[in-house]
């Protein structure tokens, strides 16, 4: 029964981080955000292979993480330099620019409209510049103390 | 319907109700009530685990399963990615101390080392290459929160539900024996094992995984390499300078 409730605890938390990284691979629309929220699925399932190893008392199921380890690395060389590549197209990172890929001769299929940016995002009109240069230097206006 | 069952789904739904309210939306309302709810969630959730062995065990165990998942909620939720990364990070270190835990040591090593060190390492370089500041306007809308939400909070309560009827001691074969534990995946020299386990038993899958992670080195090489940044202008179309010419001169 122990090793039972053992395996049962790392399951729990093994379709917890699976569950968590759907909702974010479905729900984000960043690329990148979106390619974490994979790699988190990928470490639920091998939490739960290492579990399942453990209750039957063999190594096939740290043999298969260590592959799954292998194949992320790869997955992830390839994701990224496709991603840098479709920014370099787009210069945004958003999935969503990408609902329009089809063929020319094709009509375009619309999901559902974008949804609204938030109230601040909101353009304001600009002052015109006046006055003289203050002679302040780029880095210090560009500085942010927040990522 | 007795048992834990309705338990997992009460915190199935608590928890998408949460994770819903912290998704990045158009409104900023209810964040902090969302983490409220998702907490609670957890809280719910933990009072199913049972409690094995040794109280240092299980205190480690509660500890790192609430790092792993709260982490793992702040990774999708938060609005910059980079912070995003920073978050994973945390995940993946909790779930080497899991690993750890269930005496896989040279997985939670190799955690720690290939993801940790490798792979969020790039992605932190490719996310300072492309967005630096961070403010874009698609990381403060999500796409089909709710419904995501939703269909993320019924895959787990299947899971767990699932997993109550599954894994009852009349239907597995019988548990191993500490001693038997102590003989096969809990062995002492750990290490040795796992290398005569993969050396010995999958040779031929450790070759195929090097040339798989050959080939993606090639592919991720071509695929950067070949194709020149569209913003910018094609070199072709830069007029010739003198310095140019006089360059081929010499």
């Amino acid at each position: 029964m122990n090793e039972i409730a053992l395996a049962n605890n790392y399951l729990v938390v093994g379709a917890l981080l699976f569950g968590i990284g759907l909702v974010g691979f479905l729900s984000r629309r960043n690329m990148i955000v979106m390619f974490l929220a994979a790699e988190m699925m990928l470490q639920g399932v091998s939490l739960s292979l290492v579990a399942w190893g453990r209750l039957y008392n063999d190594f096939g199921g740290q043999m298969l993480v260590l592959f799954i380890i292998a194949v992320a690395a790869c997955e992830a060389a390839i994701a990224l330099a496709l991603i840098l590549m479709l920014y370099y197209r787009n210069g945004s990172l958003d999935i969503a620019l990408w609902q329009q890929l089809r063929e020319d001769n094709l009509p375009p299929y619309v999901d559902h409209e974008l949804p609204e940016l938030p109230d601040d995002r909101r353009e304001w009109p600009r002052l015109a510049p006046a006055g003289r240069d203050p002679g302040i230097p780029r880095e210090k206006t560009d500085y942010r103390r927040h990522v | 319907m007795t048992g834990p069952q309705p338990i997992f789904m009460a915190a199935a739904l608590l928890g998408a109700v949460g994770l819903w309210l912290m998704l990045p939306r158009a409104s900023a309302w209810g964040r902090s009530l969302g983490a409220v709810l998702a907490l609670a969630s957890l809280g719910m959730l933990f009072t199913l685990v049972f409690g094995v062995g040794h109280w240092a065990a299980n205190g480690a165990f509660y500890v790192l399963a609430a790092v792993t998942v709260v982490s793992a909620a702040a990774t999708i939720t938060m609005r910059k990615p980079v912070y995003s990364a920073v978050w994973f990070a945390l995940t993946l270190l909790g779930t080497a101390g899991l690993f750890l835990l269930q005496g896989a040591q040279f997985l939670a090593v190799a955690t720690v080392v290939v993801y940790a060190g490798a792979i969020l390492v790039t992605f932190l370089f490719v996310l300072m290459l492309a967005d630096p500041r961070g403010r874009a306007p698609y990381d403060r809308v999500s796409w089909e929160a709710m419904v995501s939400a939703a269909s993320g909070a019924v895959l787990v309560g299947m899971l767990s539900m699932t997993l109550t009827g599954v894994l009852r001691a009349e239907d597995l074969p019988p548990p191993p024996k500490p001693k038997e534990l102590q003989a096969g995946v809990l062995a002492k020299e750990h290490v040795a094992r796992v290398g005569a386990e993969l050396l010995g038993g999958h040779l031929i899958a450790v070759e195929v995984a090097g040339t798989l992670l050959l080939a993606a080195l090639v592919g991720a090489a071509v695929i950067v390499g070949r194709s020149r940044p569209m913003l910018q202008e094609p070199e072709s179309v830069r007029p010739e300078t003198t310095a140019d010419r006089e360059g081929g001169r010499r």
